[in-house]
């Protein structure tokens, strides 16, 4: 049977974000009306039910997540949507937000009626402003249609919306950087505990939540937590996005249930359609650019959490990137360590100092004036950032350096013996490291 | 009291609950590095060097940020933790200078001492460090009037930045930039403005943050001596600490170089402000008063004590015979206990049993410019002792809130009525208050004579007859009580320059001159009559009071060491532990220290 899209059907159709084409083909805020005929705790058991798991990066249960806010506290609580989409290779929710933004409003409304919260705040990123613009439009149309605001169709329940830009910072899509830098200060974590759901946003109880997990949130209460669940093999069930970029004939954000294996979304023409220009594929990074690579012969597995994850990667924010052979593994992680270094937030010290010092070694040996101690270096230096961070960024940094040395370990012993890069591209500029990104 | 215990390598211990495990370590005499912890301040988490294994948590946890809990078992000394510290010191000092030779805090500094106890053997980093000296820039920059900043030297603890945030209330120092690009800074470089600006060298754990005041003027180990006193500039009675300086060997003794705050919850906490801590030269400077004088014709010329008395007495008695109400007595609130209690005894025994109606006491306010939210207020009152007059029985009007009221002497001297003024005032210039109508009334001839009792030249001491030396608040072990009701002791740092002499002595002198009989030879006899004539009350055990000595450096480095650590890290001073002693191992028969190898 083929797989029916739910998230993303009507995103090629003009005026799919408008909130006329979200009541009349995606039965729009459907929804929320029967949740408010339910009991909170009801919609998070319905969530629980399905099995939802965070669509962020981490797959944490969405349930349990909301679970966990404090019930009985006299301050106020929030739901912050994550909409900081910095990971590199991910891009799905800026198409939903940009395409079906009143499921995301709706998912907002639901789970602050599920957590008891009156306000939704949605982080969104530097970059998207034009998608802030769209937002803060469509959110002006709930609010006067009646689906935000007081009293959302006579239940007494309240709800409020709004859309925050960031200032561009990969580092503000980590919970509690993010909520830092709601509250006006610098994108830096906190330290956990406490977690956000017992002190989060002005030390009030939060859940923060990311785009597509909010976005399923409704489909849940309309369909039901079992046709969720069925969605895909157990404990994965549900819509998924993957975002496929990289030397692929099709690359872009493709919606599929998380049974698909890998191999499928790469080759198939349901997805993006096979290598470009036919040339073998070197490596894929199956969940944005903070995971371990999987080789060719590692495709032949279910692009789910616990798939991806048995097989030594993990599914991350499903944000695939596919490499060819031309692409030299040394390269590549140099690539990734000057993205990584840019946006380390400076906080601990082991991911401020490691971040600029694996780039350092990474340009010398792609230089070719690595010496062979710098392969020990890197592994060492790699291994004093991960674990000793605050929040995961340092693991993340130090993922790219090794992985590809334990997968391509000889690339690396070539450029050092051959003193040069044994894989010159010509399309590969020379330059590339110069300038910010 | 609630508590809880734990085990830390192998020890159970217990401590209050809500401690976080780098606390526990540090009572219990472990050691356990840290930067960005600093026991005043709020917790950050982010240098990563206290970090510790604790069972049942899947990560080495940082011991700054977790709450102890019952049963918690923590390793401090596993070799996973020794690997990972090491690893965070190697990055740490990846961009730290290594000018420790030439850097002020070398000597005192936790990142050199840290890094020798707990960092790896060498750096495997082979590239040149960042520097922030360049064309038309340099890594030195101004931090305010106080300070300056190395930011070569920072290695982003942020202690500073929360200092501000938190204790000053208003947060002039942030980090701009992010990552490696981070860099402590002020708002458009205006640099740090505050009252309390010098905290921050001491919370810098690096030699980042320097004050102006003793930037390049001493190292550690040049200071043979530290006394821990109080600071007597205003009615709080911050508790320091005095540091000397050895002078050259062809001039023996020491000179103060430095104040610092010390440690006390109930009156200043770990802080003190830049007044007490760099308004302190006047103390050895050029306008102190070295020798006793008198007026021969119109000139005023040193004497020697044992010509001074007779003639002050001649004089005195002078007045007394012809009208003991024209005897007046204008005292600093700067006069410590002791001094208010012989000078009480001297009234009395020289103008009747209400003689001490002869006494105006004297101090000034001034409002301090200080953030509202500020956690550390300095007071208006400018005198130590106000409260302590009040106790002994002088007329202080509405006391610490309030300023003297002098009009009364001031007409009575203006009237002519006043033939004599005895001034006593051991404070630093100017904290007597205004005094130019006594200055015109002794020129013009109104008053026909005026005796000061002080430590520097003023313009009062130009016009006095007498003017006699005395010791300011580093010279001379006195008690004052300050806006608490708090009865503290101020230690001897240094000797009284010259001929000068305590204060109580003089005034001992000049009573015994005149003929009366206080039976003192040292001021701890003062205080003993002190603590009799006033049972009862906070002065009952004034005579039980200790005095700090002159610690020398050799113990206070012992002292240091990492099981009395932990005194030293909570009395505010990171203080170095003895070099080369293992902490790292202890107990083991282990190399001290381990070189870094690759985790498999």
């Amino acid at each position: 049977m083929a797989y029916q899209r739910v998230l993303t059907q009507y995103i090629n159709e003009p005026g799919s974000y408008t909130l006329d084409s979200y009541l009349k083909h995606q039965r729009g805020y459907e929804g929320l009306r029967k949740a408010l005929t339910l009991k909170p705790g009801e919609i998070i058991d319905q969530v629980k039910a399905s099995g939802l798991r965070g669509r962020g990066g981490a797959g944490f249960p969405t349930g349990m997540k909301w679970q966990f806010v404090l019930k009985d506290t006299p301050k106020p609580k929030y739901i912050c949507c994550n909409a900081d989409e910095s990971e590199p290779g991910t891009f799905k929710d800026h198409v939903l937000m940009e395409r079906n933004p009143h499921l995301l409003i709706e998912g907002c409304a639901i789970g602050c009626y599920a957590i008891g919260a009156k306000v939704a705040y949605i982080y969104i990123r530097g970059e998207f402003y034009h998608v802030q613009q769209i937002l803060e439009a469509e959110i002006e149309k709930a609010y006067k249609a009646g689906y935000l605001g007081k009293n959302i169709f006579g239940s007494g329940f309240d709800c409020d919306v709004y859309v925050h830009r960031g200032a561009g910072a990969y580092e503000a899509g980590e919970e509690t950087a993010l909520i830092e830098s709601l509250e006006g200060k610098r994108a830096q974590p906190r330290i956990k505990p406490p977690f956000p759901a017992v002190a989060g946003l002005y030390q009030c109880p939060t859940a923060v939540n990311n785009v597509e997990t909010l976005c399923n949130v409704p489909l849940i209460i309309m369909n039901g937590p079992e046709w969720f669940s069925k969605l895909g093999p157990e404990k994965n069930g549900g819509p998924k996005l993957y975002c496929i970029s990289g030397h692929v004939k099709k690359p872009g954000v493709y919606e599929a249930a998380m049974d698909t294996t890998l191999r499928e979304l790469i080759y198939d023409e349901r997805f993006a359609g096979g290598m470009m220009d036919e040339r073998p594929m070197k490596a894929v990074i199956p969940g944005g650019s903070s995971v371990p690579l999987l080789l060719p012969d590692q495709l032949d597995i279910p692009a789910s959490f616990d798939g991806v994850q048995k097989a030594g990667s993990l599914l991350g924010s499903a944000g695939l990137i596919v490499f060819n052979d031309s692409v030299c593994a040394v390269w590549l992680a140099m690539n990734l360590l000057h993205f990584y270094r840019h946006e380390s937030c400076g906080k601990c010290t082991p991911c401020r100092e490691g971040t600029d010092w694996l780039l350092k070694l990474l340009m010398r040996i792609e230089r070719g004036e690595g010496q062979p101690k710098d392969l020990d270096l890197l592994f060492g230096v790699s291994n004093n950032i991960v674990g000793k961070t605050l929040c995961a960024f340092g693991d993340a940094a130090a993922t790219p350096v090794l992985s590809t040395m334990k997968l391509f370990r000889d690339e690396y012993e070539a450029h050092i013996r051959a003193g040069a890069c044994t894989l010159p591209a010509p399309w590969r500029a020379k330059h590339a490291m110069a300038g910010a990104h | 009291m609630d508590t809880v215990t734990l085990t830390i390598d192998g020890r159970p211990i217990t401590v209050q609950k809500g401690k976080t495990v780098l606390q526990a370590a540090l009572e219990a005499g472990i050691s356990v590095p840290y930067y960005c912890y600093h026991p005043g301040i709020s917790i950050d988490g982010s240098c990563r060097v206290c970090v510790v294994k604790i069972e049942k948590m899947p990560k080495l946890q940082t011991s700054c940020s977790t709450t102890c809990t019952d049963g918690m078992v923590v390793m401090t000394r596993d070799p996973e933790v020794v690997e990972a510290r090491a690893g965070v010191f190697e990055f740490l000092l990846v961009n730290h200078p290594l000018d420790c030779p030439v850097c002020d805090k070398g000597g005192e500094c936790p990142l050199q001492d840290f890094s020798y106890t707990f960092g790896p053997a060498e750096s495997r980093m082979d590239f040149p460090r960042r520097v922030f000296d360049g064309e038309g820039v340099k890594a030195d920059v101004d931090f305010g009037p106080t300070l300056m900043l190395n930011r070569n030297r920072c290695i982003l603890c942020t202690r500073c930045v929360r200092f501000m945030k938190e204790i000053d209330a208003d947060a002039q120092i942030n980090i701009v930039d992010r990552g490696y690009g981070s860099e402590i800074a002020t708002f458009q470089e205006q640099g740090v403005h505050t009252l309390i600006s010098g905290n921050l060298m001491d919370v810098c754990p690096v030699g980042a943050i320097t004050t102006r005041d003793y930037r390049f003027k001493s190292r550690p180990w040049d200071n043979p001596g530290v006394v821990d006193t109080i600071c007597t500039l205003c009615s709080k009675g911050c508790n320091t600490s005095a540091w000397l300086k050895a002078k050259p060997e062809w001039a023996r003794g020491s000179r103060l170089i430095r104040m610092t705050p010390r440690f006390n919850p109930d009156v200043n906490n770990y802080w003190m402000c830049d007044i007490g801590r760099f308004d302190y030269h006047w103390v050895e400077g050029e306008t102190r008063l070295r020798r006793p004088m008198m007026r021969r014709g119109t000139a005023l010329e040193p004497a020697a004590w044992h010509d001074v008395e007779p003639r002050l007495r001649d004089r005195i008695q002078e007045v007394v015979t012809a009208d003991p109400t024209a005897v007046r007595f204008l005292v600093s609130a700067h006069a410590s206990n002791e001094e208010l209690f012989v000078v009480k005894q001297l009234v009395e025994g020289l103008l009747g049993a209400d003689g001490i109606k002869a006494v105006s006491m004297t101090w000034t306010r001034s409002e301090k410019p200080q953030p509202a939210g500020t956690k550390f207020k300095v007071p208006a009152t400018d005198a130590p002792n106000v409260n302590g007059a009040r106790d002994l029985g002088y007329d202080v009007g509405q006391g610490n809130d309030g300023l003297p009221d002098l009009t009364a002497l001031r007409t009575a001297v203006e009237g002519g009525r006043v033939k004599a003024v005895y001034v006593i005032d051991p404070g630093p210039q100017g904290s007597i208050g205004d005094v130019s109508w006594l200055i015109e009334a002794r020129r013009n001839g109104t008053l026909p004579l005026l005796i000061v009792q002080g430590v520097v030249t003023t313009p009062l001491t130009d016009a006095a007859d007498f003017v006699l030396p005395g010791a300011a608040y580093v010279e001379k072990d006195a008690l004052y009580t300050n806006d608490q009701g708090r009865v503290q002791a101020a230690s001897s740092a240094i000797a009284p320059p010259g001929e000068a002499l305590e204060d109580w002595q003089i005034l001992v002198n000049v009573a015994r001159a005149l003929g009366l009989t206080l039976p003192y030879t040292s001021s701890s006899d003062v205080r003993r009559a002190l603590a009799a004539a006033m049972p009862g009350g906070p002065y009952a055990d004034a005579d039980k009071i200790g005095f700090a000595q002159p610690l020398p450096a050799s113990s206070w480095l012992q002292a240091s060491n990492p099981s009395e650590r932990w005194k030293w890290d909570f009395f505010f001073q990171d203080l170095p532990p003895v070099k080369g002693h293992s902490v790292q191992t202890e107990g083991s028969a282990q190399a001290l220290f381990i070189p870094l190898k690759p985790v498999g």
